[in-house]
């Protein structure tokens, strides 16, 4: 009996186009109606784009839509035509919407604290980057290791490791592993598998 | 009894929560502040931002062995709501098509004491600015929209099922037979008086103190 999900949108033809609640034929009362209708219409017509959940190994399928108008990214959720996950998400596939843009408890500012520092403070991204590149030359130039005891050449660096970022996809790990590699980096890590 | 089900097997379900964020990103419900009291269950409770929620149970069973259960709480959408004993106009509504029970702006109105009183199942909650009830809507937009409820599409191991009731009702204790064999107790929750119907292995107390009602 179990009911795929593509089953699933030929038997609701059932039930008929548009919105349910308003068959009824009743006033639902403006603000929660409303809201229910805009969103169901504007996931409707929303462009329907493909991605690959960043978090973990598995590499489920997710749908983004996106609303054109706006330009932002109004849903997220499982691809129901990806082999691996058939359109479910766990926990952490589910919330992907958080890191789209329009969630406003996300970070915009650099927060930086300093070394036996309790407190977080603003800066800029000039300032971070400027200083990030600062101390990663500082600390490549003193540890740069050209051969190791067998004197075979080896460059690279073990005193700077790289972590992240779940938040990427596929396309954005490549240059953020080929430049940490380029530095001679050897421990470049991921958060999602810690 | 037409409309449609939802089919909730707890022996498939690994409370890995998926259900329990799908549903707070399709309703865009805010996050709950929460803290850690030893228990991977989180928030503490259902609010006016969290609809469903997963209830997680260990302890020893009578054979001395421990178990630990999860239970994906959420609106049963009885077919003879109690919560909707207070209803004067459409303050509580069903949808006759889907069979779900939707709590419009309205409620507002209602004595939430009442109504929650009239819950066998703690489900109500009331949205503290706007004093409007909430609670699980079957996701009514969107399953008149061909969409699957958020829950049941966002289950990763196949705990939960969507389709037309007497389906539903039917695989409910098909299921219930099958988990008989390994698990005496094994239960299926009143098919013939909610739409969302729980398969348990074990007493219904051992899960949640309200999973088969108060």
């Amino acid at each position: 009996m179990n009911v795929t999900r593509r089953e699933f949108l030929a038997i609701s033809g059932a039930v008929g186009a548009g919105l349910a609640l308003s068959s009824l034929g009743i006033d639902l009362g403006p603000a929660k109606a409303y809201a229910d209708e805009v969103r169901i219409d504007k996931v409707k017509s929303a462009k329907q784009s493909t991605t690959i959940c960043p978090y973990c190994g598995v590499g489920c399928g997710i749908i983004c839509y996106t609303d054109t108008k706006a330009g932002n990214i109004i849903n997220t959720e499982g691809d129901p035509d990806h082999p691996i996950n058939e359109g479910s998400l766990c926990a952490k596939g589910s919330a992907l919407y958080q890191i789209s843009s329009n969630n406003p408890d996300r970070l915009k500012k650099v927060l930086y604290r300093a070394p036996g520092s309790d407190k977080w403070e603003e800066k800029s991204w000039d300032w971070a980057l400027a200083e990030i590149a600062k101390r990663v030359k500082k600390t490549r130039d003193q540890y740069f290791i050209e051969k190791n005891g067998k004197g075979q050449e080896v460059n690279r660096v073990e005193a700077i490791a790289h972590i992240g970022s779940a938040a990427l996809d596929n396309e954005e790990c490549w240059p953020v592993q080929a430049m940490m590699r380029a530095l001679g980096l050897v421990y470049v890590e991921h958060q999602a598998r810690i | 009894m037409s409309g449609y089900s939802i089919l909730v097997d707890t022996s498939k379900c690994t409370a890995c929560r998926g259900c329990q964020i799908a549903c707070k990103e399709w309703n865009q419900l805010a996050g709950t502040a929460t803290k850690n009291t030893g228990s991977y269950e989180n928030p503490k409770d259902l609010s006016s931002d969290t609809y469903k929620i997963v209830r997680f149970a260990e302890g020893q069973g009578a054979n001395g062995k421990a178990f630990w259960h999860f239970f994906t709480e959420q609106c049963r959408h009885c077919l003879s709501p109690g919560c909707m004993a207070e209803v004067e106009e459409d303050e509580i509504v069903v949808d006759e098509k889907t069979g779900a029970v939707v709590y419009t702006p309205k409620t507002k109105d209602l004595d939430f004491k009442a109504t929650l009183e009239g819950c066998p199942y703690d489900i109500p909650r009331q949205d503290a600015k706007t004093k409007v009830l909430t609670k699980c809507t079957f996701c009514n937009d969107r399953v008149g929209n061909g969409m699957l409820p958020a829950c049941v599409k966002a289950c990763p191991t196949g705990a939960m099922t969507f389709g037309k009731r007497d389906e539903i009702v039917a695989a409910a204790k098909k299921r219930e037979a099958e988990l008989k064999k390994d698990f005496p107790k094994a239960v299926a929750l009143t098919p013939d008086d909610v739409r969302v119907i729980y398969v348990l292995k074990d007493d219904p107390k051992t899960y949640w103190k309200y999973a088969a009602g108060r």
